[in-house]
């Protein structure tokens, strides 16, 4: 039953796991391939990882993406 | 469940028997065509990331190319799922498991729970509570599409899940470990892809196509074959139709019903198949949906 166990904690964790280990790389390298400036100042990386452990936080919290 | 031979033994009366005598014809064959497309498929998307990231492939056209193998890596796994290409304690039993894992590499999806959760699709086909494919139930395409992306939420308790946790399956803790691996293996390349500088190239390689895959999926070879997945029965449960985009584009679909009712024939030759049987279908009461649209 431990794998079970892990997986459904995997499952619990995984849109807070997906929006710091995904989510925020994807949101910096896009935000540097089209050219935009991160708002305040903000380095690229520093601002995936504000807006994708939001978004990670916000998906555990409703238990949904969309 | 109404699985393969099992099915041969349940049927009776002379309508069936002729029935039965005609499968028959199109059971017991290897299909190579299978092999061919499931390995050829999982070797295409592979080697989709050493030539996006080594900038000789472009990646949009990466990303249409993992799409498309995304679209294709179910079926070649659906008949690994009925041993098809091998049945345990037969010479070809490694391939089927290695087509069965191989090809639902692209769909990030474990082999073991689709193998589970597609047998109980088989033996519970629309009923509300206990086939695991009800989340792609909808009144429309658009809806089953919505619903089936709703099902895959974190905090939905997808079908599957519930099936795999309530299984009584010898093969659940197995199923249990790989979908452990998967996940893990899922993530941890794209996570590691993404801190190496590689997150778009990764999102367009395997998790964008994952789930447009998945859509598609869910939308032929579920949804339309059953819609609007409310009758169930032998002969009631899927229906014959006609894909407004073709039969290759529904990827022989139109030709379910046969699969339902003899899920051992390979897929290439349910269409043979159901035109063989046709006319004692027809006195069955199947549900010939060719003439409307979906």
């Amino acid at each position: 039953m431990k794998y079970a166990e892990s997986l459904e904690m995997l499952v619990r964790m995984g849109p807070i796991l997906f929006g710091v280990g995904f989510l925020a790389p994807l949101i910096a390298q896009s935000v540097d391939a089209l050219g935009w400036q991160a708002p305040f100042g903000l380095p690229s990386i520093a601002f995936g990882l504000v807006v994708g452990t939001m978004l990670g936080l916000l998906a555990r919290y409703r238990g949904s993406w969309v | 469940m109404s699985i393969g031979e099992g099915d041969l033994a349940e049927v009776s009366g002379a309508g069936m028997r002729a029935e039965r005598a005609v499968a028959q014809r199109y059971l017991r064959r290897v299909p190579w065509e299978m092999v061919a497309w499931g390995l050829g498929n999982c070797l295409l998307w592979l080697s989709l990331w050493p030539l996006v990231f080594g900038g000789i492939l472009p990646l949009w056209l990466g990303f249409l190319l993992a799409t498309l193998s995304a679209i294709l890596g179910y079926l070649p796994s659906h008949e690994a799922q009925h041993s098809i290409i091998g049945a345990e304690g037969t010479r070809w039993r490694w391939l089927n498991e290695l087509v069965g894992h191989a090809s639902l590499l692209p769909l990030a999806f474990p082999y073991r729970l689709a193998w589970i959760t597609h047998r109980q699709h088989h033996a519970h086909t629309n009923h509300p509570d206990l086939d695991p494919d009800i989340s792609n139930r909808g009144e429309t395409w658009l809806r089953s599409a919505y619903r089936a992306l709703r099902a895959r939420q974190p905090g939905e308790g997808h079908c599957y899940a519930r099936t795999i946790r309530e299984s009584q399956h010898p093969k659940r803790d197995q199923a249990l470990v790989e979908s452990f691996v998967m996940q893990v293996l899922h993530f941890g390349v794209l996570t590691s892809a993404a801190w190496s500088g590689y997150a778009i190239e990764a999102c367009l390689l395997w998790w964008l196509p994952k789930h447009l895959g998945l859509v598609y999926i869910q939308l032929f070879l579920s949804w339309a074959p059953h819609y609007p997945m409310v009758e169930t029965g032998r002969y009631r449960d899927t229906r014959v139709w006609t894909c407004p985009f073709g039969t290759i584009a529904s990827m022989g679909m139109e030709y379910h019903l046969v699969h339902h009712l003899y899920p051992k024939i390979p897929l290439f030759d349910t269409p043979k198949a159901f035109r063989a049987m046709e006319g004692l279908l027809l006195a069955e009461g199947i549900r010939d949906e060719r003439s409307q649209q979906p």
